[in-house]
């Protein structure tokens, strides 16, 4: 349960993260200018205009992200756009039309969509405000196709940040010929944060895997998944000590027959250690159909792909080995330093 | 080591810091290939001569010597059970998991040889034994017989020098103690082993050349 709680959870946010480079990869987002301080998460629009003033910028567009509340049961990422946002250019319009600046009007992704039974010409209700839905369109994303993106003005007054938006967007000239992309992209930062004091500009791909929506994701992740592997190696200890206690009578026939304390102890180990992989190969299996189960659920439909990538299996398997290895010492210790004698007589 | 003699000088063993005195200084010398009997009331601390004398435990004070060498110092008890001595139980004491077969093969696991090895040498010794037909069956199918016979396979696998038997004709039939006892004797003479027996039994006793009764933790003759 343990490692199917890892697998689902640490799947799940790691899915989220992939999803948000995927955002960045198609929109053609090199940089996104944000706030040097991790409390204070908003930044005034009027510095996009500061941005697009730099001969090394090509685009940048001003983007406000917020959760929202759509109904009861399900609630979902909002991105406030600009209506001219070269970040548009990634979605593929399925039905209706893009919204305009200034309207209380939504376009949605088709999953979204299609769990709010929602189509264009359609009404959202959006924190007591209602919008019309304009069109739905399909991201190239788990993020896009599940939020709902509405004209940054109508978003800045839902979130009462008016003038203010969460990050910029920059999209960069092309990479002159024979210059190296770390160079220009740190050449771009640098300009971009001389050009406005106080804010931070940090390369699309780790803004992905950086941002306050992946960090909450990943420490909810691991801190559940760290509970449940407690757990986990709570339940293998026990079953280990259960098993010496039982086969105490086969332990000091070992013994007696000439195994040594460590032949005993590395016994009882390999045996925790099998169950740990056992019961981690079962987890992966578990996790996995939690993901498949995820990825449906209205209210976290928007935020997963079902991909389980290697290094996770790999890592859920070496969990499970170190928890095997973790709960079987003691239990293996204590079998180990059985009296032949006394284990013998034991019924 | 081939003058593999057995010595116990001034062994005593108690119990429960000290109240209950399993042996009380015990003096004993068993040449290598001597077969004994070691007879008794219940607690007059034969079996735990009997385990001192296998390394199963440690006295309170004395010394064991096998070969001069004292147990627990010259050589590790461990080693000693694993490579010198084969051990024989009333209970039989086979894994109840383990085949006949592999039941064989334990002992073999704590020294260095190849699988091959060990398998081929556990049928011989269940062919010696006439059992080789039942190698694959678990010891609850085996008759008690058998499971004897197995169980005395299994303390020959590591070719011990010395053989200690734990009343192990206490859970057999008149037929079955009497086969059992012509192999452990067949044993000892063609192998030049050291054959130590516990034994309530007297008929058992005095087919022993030589016979050790305790009392109270003391040996008597």
């Amino acid at each position: 349960m343990a490692i199917g709680a890892f697998v689902g959870l640490v799947g799940f946010s790691n899915a989220f993260e992939q999803a948000w480079m995927k955002m960045y990869s198609a929109s053609g987002t090199d940089i996104a200018v944000i706030q040097q301080t991790f409390l204070n998460t908003s930044l005034d629009e009027s510095a996009t205009s500061k941005v697009r003033a730099l001969p090394i910028v090509a685009q940048a567009t001003p983007v406000i992200y917020n959760v929202m509340d759509l109904t009861p049961e399900v609630n979902a990422l909002a991105y406030g756009w600009k209506a001219d946002s070269y970040e548009l250019q990634s979605l593929h319009m399925l039905s209706g039309k893009l919204f305009r600046d200034g309207q209380a009007e939504v376009i949605l992704g088709d999953l979204i969509a299609q769990n709010l039974h929602k189509s264009a010409g359609d009404t959202l209700q959006i924190q007591g405000t209602s919008f019309t839905v304009s069109g739905i369109f399909h991201g190239p994303s788990a993020l896009e196709a599940g939020a709902v993106i509405l004209p940054l003005d109508q978003l800045q007054q839902l979130s009462s940040l008016q003038g203010k938006v969460s990050t910029i967007h920059v999209r960069l000239q092309p990479l002159p010929h024979g210059e190296a992309q770390d160079v220009y992209l740190r050449q771009a930062e640098a300009q971009i944060e001389a050009a406005l004091p106080g804010l931070r500009a940090v390369p699309a791909e780790e803004r992905a895997s950086n941002n306050q929506f992946v960090h909450l994701a990943h420490a909810s992740a691991w801190g559940t998944s760290s509970i449940a592997l407690l757990i986990g190696i709570l339940g293998i200890a026990n079953t280990m000590a259960m098993s010496v206690f039982e086969r105490t009578r086969e332990i000091g026939i070992l013994r007696a027959l000439g195994w040594k304390r460590w032949h005993v102890l590395l016994l009882i180990q390999l045996e925790a250690v099998a169950l740990g992989l056992c019961g981690g190969c079962v987890g992966i299996l578990l996790g996995y159909a939690a993901l498949q189960i995820l990825a449906v659920l209205p209210q976290t439909a928007g935020s997963v792909v079902v991909t389980v990538h290697a290094q996770l299996l790999f890592e859920a398997l070496g969990i499970a080995l170190l928890a095997g290895l973790f709960a079987g010492l003691l239990p293996a210790w204590r079998g180990a330093q059985l009296s032949p004698v006394e284990a013998l007589h034991h019924d | 080591m081939t003058n593999a003699k057995l010595q116990v000088r001034g062994l005593s063993k108690s119990y429960d810091g000290g109240r209950i005195e399993a042996l009380r200084g015990v003096d004993l010398s068993i040449a290598a290939g001597e077969y004994v009997a070691i007879t008794g009331p219940s607690g007059s601390g034969k079996s735990t001569l009997l385990h001192l004398l296998g390394g199963l435990d440690s006295p309170t004070s004395g010394d064991v010597l096998f070969a001069d060498t004292q147990l627990g110092l010259g050589i590790d008890l461990d080693t000693y059970r694993s490579e010198h001595v084969g051990f024989i139980f009333q209970a039989f004491y086979l894994m109840p998991t383990l085949r006949a077969v592999e039941n064989v093969q334990v002992p073999m696991l704590g020294v260095k040889r190849s699988g091959v090895d060990r398998s081929k040498r556990a049928h011989q010794l269940l062919k010696e034994l006439g059992v080789d037909h039942r190698a694959n069956q678990y010891p609850s199918q085996l008759s008690a017989g058998e499971r004897q016979r197995v169980a005395i396979a299994r303390a020959l696998a590591n070719e011990p020098q010395i053989l200690l038997a734990d009343e192990p004709t206490g859970n057999l039939d008149s037929v079955n103690t009497a086969r059992t006892m012509e192999i452990l004797t067949n044993i000892q003479r063609e192998r030049g082993m050291t054959l130590i027996i516990v034994t309530h039994e007297d008929d058992i006793a005095h087919a022993a050349p030589r016979r050790v009764r305790m009392r109270d933790g003391k040996i008597e003759n």
